[in-house]
């Protein structure tokens, strides 16, 4: 009974593809959150003088760059860590198939 | 005669199981890479839902456009680092609102979550609601679930082209308008707009319509139910704020159980009769499937409950009509309890739904009274960073400052600038000794040089003096901030 309920469903997406969203969505809602508590402190103006003060950014310039950095950066943390899960789930798939301990 | 018919009423059963799961299957293999197909389904829940999603859908898409005299009533104006939200105007400074609103978010979501399981996923989040907005577009250019299966599998022709492209037009244009009304409450969308027409958008505005209206179209098109399944952590943590009195979709295992066709149930009742109560009868659950045809997540929520419901109550109005149908009692599927659906008495009052609730009145609490008392009149005062104090000719000590005034209200204020201080140091006014008054137009900072001297031979090395600033035509609109002066070592070391 159970086989029309979940089988058809089950292979929605390719694990790869569902590795990938969650990497990327997660991160992008906190990269958001981050974003937002950042540039309550920061101003991006002023970001902009104490960096690279020849160039003249626009405020939404700042703030998009902040958010595509910071989402950079979760992302990256996010792979990381499912890499890390990745490799740790064949370890113990060989270790499982005899190798002594 | 009893054990020969109870065997024909097993084997039919296990015959209706095998062709009912073929069914299903056969629809499986149309459904390429597992498409979902949701039946439309009516009933209360479904009423709800439609309901809230034009509620929200509405606020969404009309907010921006709504107007307070003369300003957008919404608005988080990025550019000018101001936000006005009716007729409120924040500033970075502001942030304690900002995070206060946070957690009231926050706490609210546990609270609910806490009180009646996945209300959010159910009503209120984007994802369910665009879902439901770009299926209903799908349902009025491709059909209803068979029409769309058909479709989906029948070579292209002109008919399938038509409807294919109507979808895509809609769809398009609907996530186009959703990423303008999205961009809307950061710049004033009464201007986004003609600009828009008039191909003079900026380039950071196009970009973040084309970044969510593509977000929209990707997730409410495509993804759907995928997001809640695969993407959203909210999900996962769900069960930390779920416990055995919380309001979750359940399908009524004792009552429903064993599941059989509607053919083998009459047989089944008939033995039932024959048999005074037999073990063999079948249970309210016709295994008609219509439960796992409606659900958006493609679940059968008789399996008990699950990570992939997003608890839209769909599966428990598509239960009440055949139940209605077959003329059993409603609520086979229902909200319920894990303690009532074991015959446990459930509690409302619990620790952690008193717990979330005190502390969300408590946040609400702090944020309306921390609202009343906001004074639209903000100091910043700033030292002069290049020495701690200057010697003039006449042995005076001068220490230059920076005051920042912001006047956050409507309109030009003027302020008048005091300092208290011991006797021996005075600010150097415009006109009066010992006060210093500014215009600050509205919303707006002004950075206010201030020079304050003071006779050395009567002070230590520093001096805690402190700024007053008020609004002249509103006394109690008043700040003090506090700053050093400072004088030469040596005078100190001489007293």
């Amino acid at each position: 009974m159970k086989a029309h309920s979940t089988e058809p469903h089950a292979e929605g997406l390719s694990p790869r593809v569902i590795e990938l969203s969650a990497i990327l969505w997660p991160s992008f809602l906190v990269a958001g959150l981050a974003t937002m508590v950042f540039f309550a402190f920061i101003d991006p103006h002023e970001l902009n003088l104490i960096s690279f003060p020849s160039v003249e950014f626009s405020r939404e310039l700042g703030y998009s760059i902040g958010f595509f950095l910071l989402w950079l950066s979760t992302a990256a943390a996010s792979y990381l860590t499912a890499l890390l899960l990745r490799k740790n789930v064949l370890r113990k798939q060989v270790l499982s198939k005899g190798s002594p301990p | 005669v009893i054990d020969m018919q109870a065997q024909a009423q097993t084997s039919a059963a296990t015959r209706g199981k095998v062709i009912a799961s073929q069914l299903v299957e056969t629809t499986s293999m149309y459904v390429s890479a597992a498409k979902i197909y949701p039946r439309e389904i009516e009933g209360r829940y479904q009423r709800l839902r439609v309901i809230a999603a034009w509620v929200l859908m509405a606020l969404f898409y009309l907010m921006p456009w709504l107007n307070l005299g003369s300003e957008q009533a919404l608005l988080f104006d990025l550019p000018k680092r101001q936000f006005h939200v009716l007729g409120l105007n924040f500033w970075p400074q502001d942030f304690i609102f900002l995070a206060g609103i946070l957690l009231v978010l926050a706490f609210s979501l546990f609270f609910f979550t806490a009180l009646a399981g996945r209300l959010w996923c159910g009503y209120a989040c984007p994802q369910t609601v665009w879902t439901e907005v770009f299926l209903a577009l799908e349902r009025i250019t491709e059909g209803n679930r068979l029409q769309r299966i058909k479709l989906d599998r029948a070579p292209w022709s002109w008919d399938k082209l038509r409807r294919k492209t109507l979808k895509q037009l809609s769809w398009i244009i609907l996530a186009a308008w959703t990423g303008i009304s999205f961009v809307g409450f950061f710049s004033p969308i009464r201007e986004l707009v003609p600009n828009l027409l008039r191909l003079n958008a900026g380039g950071w505005e196009l970009f973040w319509i084309g970044f969510y209206g593509f977000a929209t179209y990707g997730n409410a098109g495509y993804l759907r139910e995928q997001v809640c399944k695969y993407m959203c952590p909210y999900a996962r943590f769900q069960s930390a704020m779920f416990d055995n009195d919380t309001l979750i979709i359940s399908y009524d295992t004792s009552r429903g159980e064993p599941r059989g066709p509607g053919k083998n149930r009459r047989v089944a009742l008939a033995a039932d009769k024959a048999n005074h109560g037999s073990s063999e009868a079948l249970g309210d659950c016709i295994d008609c499937t219509m439960c796992v045809q409606v659900c958006p997540t493609g679940i059968d929520i008789r399996d008990g409950l699950q990570i992939d419901c997003i608890a839209c109550g769909t599966c428990i109005d598509a239960c009440d009509r055949v139940m209605a149908k077959v003329g059993s009692p409603l609520g086979l599927i229902r909200y319920s309890t894990e303690n009532a659906i074991a015959g446990r008495p459930s509690r409302m009052m619990r620790p952690r739904i008193i717990i979330y609730g005190a502390l969300l009145l408590t946040i609400l609490t702090a944020l309306a009274l921390g609202l009343i008392a906001r004074k639209p009149l903000l100091v910043d005062v700033l030292r002069d960073r290049n020495a701690l104090y200057r010697t003039l000719g006449d042995g005076t000590i001068e220490n230059s400052y920076t005051l920042k005034i912001t006047n956050k209200s409507a309109d030009a204020r003027r302020f008048v600038i005091t300092l208290i201080a011991p006797e021996a140091i005075r600010l150097l006014g415009r006109s009066d000794a010992g006060s210093l008054s500014v215009r600050v137009a509205a919303r707006a900072t002004q950075a206010v040089p201030v020079t304050v001297h003071g006779d050395a031979s009567n002070l230590g090395a520093h001096t805690r003096i402190r700024f007053a600033v008020h609004d002249r035509a509103a006394p109690e609109t008043a700040r003090t901030e506090e700053s050093w002066f400072f004088a030469p070592e040596e005078h100190s070391d001489e007293h």
